[in-house]
């Protein structure tokens, strides 16, 4: 598990490198270059068409932006995700679940909460508590951080700081309720 | 300091200095900060390093590059959408209403024991708009109209269509089992 660091980084007017040299090097050098050079350069006439497919082209070698893995894991941000993921596996359950139960008699399924409990019931302890779990850590995460989410849309809390202070809220009260739940 | 070089760096420090610099950095400051975005590149540009900018990490391609569609010019002018009565701050608003509205028809039911087959039913209805919404904009996030225009619409469509099945799947269970609040009760403590 990774530490929440809060960036630190300062910037003094002191510190800082003087551009001035380095952007008038390139300039320098093209003033010393020998004035000899061939201007016999061949050009080639495209029509509209082929230009536009030559930029498409030109434009898939360009460098793609680095990914997230070039950020610094820090609670704000992987706290946002989390509730997109948490979010998305509770709605993928949700709706994998009603939409089985309405093509259910089509293909003969039961999946009516008497046979469902029944199966549940049967499983071992361990799997029980693992499914629970895995059930109530999205849930408790997604509620706790809708209500955070909720917060900030009244207005309140937008500070850096009220964001790490209620971020720790969160992951402290998804804990607790975890495994409140999980144990139930 | 390591940050004014390392670009990683300084992208993932940039949110949390923006504020600070605004309110306390005098302007002689901030220009020179802008003056370190020249140097980087005047470094870059000397040391022929155009292949791989400034990074310091690997460069890494999880995705291809996605077709490119060039529309008009850079001299364009940005199109000004049509103004929507039900884009923007109503649908905001109801998206709220909803994800508020889901709390006390959470807790409710578990904190009174009872059950209410309505207000069931309407935990049911909320979680299946809540989970919509939430759908929709992953498929507006991740499938931008301009690159994947038939992509998205069949996205939208298939979201839809998924949808409507999940509420005819609520009301048949609404309708012939004891609801969810009592089903969850149930595998529960099963």
């Amino acid at each position: 598990m990774f530490m929440f660091t809060r960036s630190s980084a300062r910037f003094t007017a002191l510190t800082l490198p003087k551009p001035f040299f380095i952007a008038r090097v390139p300039l320098m050098a093209a003033q010393f270059r020998p004035i000899t050079t061939s201007t016999s350069t061949s050009t080639q006439n495209v029509s509209p068409d082929n230009a536009y497919s030559i930029l498409v082209a030109q434009r898939k070698q360009r460098p793609i932006s680095p990914h997230l893995s070039i950020y610094r894991p820090q609670l704000t941000w992987c706290g946002s995700a989390a509730n997109r993921i948490t979010g998305s596996l509770l709605s993928v359950g949700a709706y994998s679940f009603f939409a089985a139960y309405a093509v259910a008699p089509a293909f003969g399924w039961h999946l009516d909460s008497t046979t469902i409990a029944a199966a549940f019931s049967g499983l071992p302890a361990a799997a029980k508590f693992g499914i629970k779990f895995a059930v109530a850590l999205p849930f408790s995460y997604h509620s706790w951080n809708g209500i955070r989410h909720l917060l900030w849309d009244t207005g309140r809390a937008l500070d850096i700081k009220d964001v790490y202070r209620t971020g720790y809220v969160v992951l402290g009260l998804t804990t607790v309720s975890t495994i409140y739940l999980a144990t139930l | 300091m390591a940050s004014l070089f390392r670009s990683s760096l300084r992208t993932a420090t940039a949110t949390a200095i923006a504020p600070r610099l605004s309110r306390s950095i005098t302007a002689t400051t901030s220009a020179a900060v802008k003056c370190t975005g020249m140097k980087n590149l005047g470094i870059s540009r000397q040391a022929g390093m155009a292949k791989k900018g400034f990074h310091i990490s690997a460069s890494r391609k999880i995705l291809p590059a996605g077709p490119q569609v060039i529309q008009g010019t850079v001299n364009d002018a940005a199109e000004i959408p049509d103004p929507n009565a039900t884009h923007g701050s109503y649908h905001w608003s109801f998206e709220r209403l909803i994800s508020v509205a889901l709390i006390p028809l959470t807790v409710a039911p578990f904190a009174a024991g009872s059950i209410n087959p309505v207000t069931d039913a309407i935990l049911g209805a909320t979680i299946v708009i809540h989970s919509h919404i939430g759908f929709e904009s992953m498929v507006i996030d991740y499938i931008p109209h301009r690159k994947y225009p038939t992509l998205r619409k069949g996205a939208m469509w298939a979201l839809k269509g998924a949808t409507l099945l999940v509420l005819v799947g609520l009301y048949e269970f609404e309708t012939n089992d004891v609801g969810i609040t009592e089903a969850v009760k149930r595998v529960w403590r099963a």
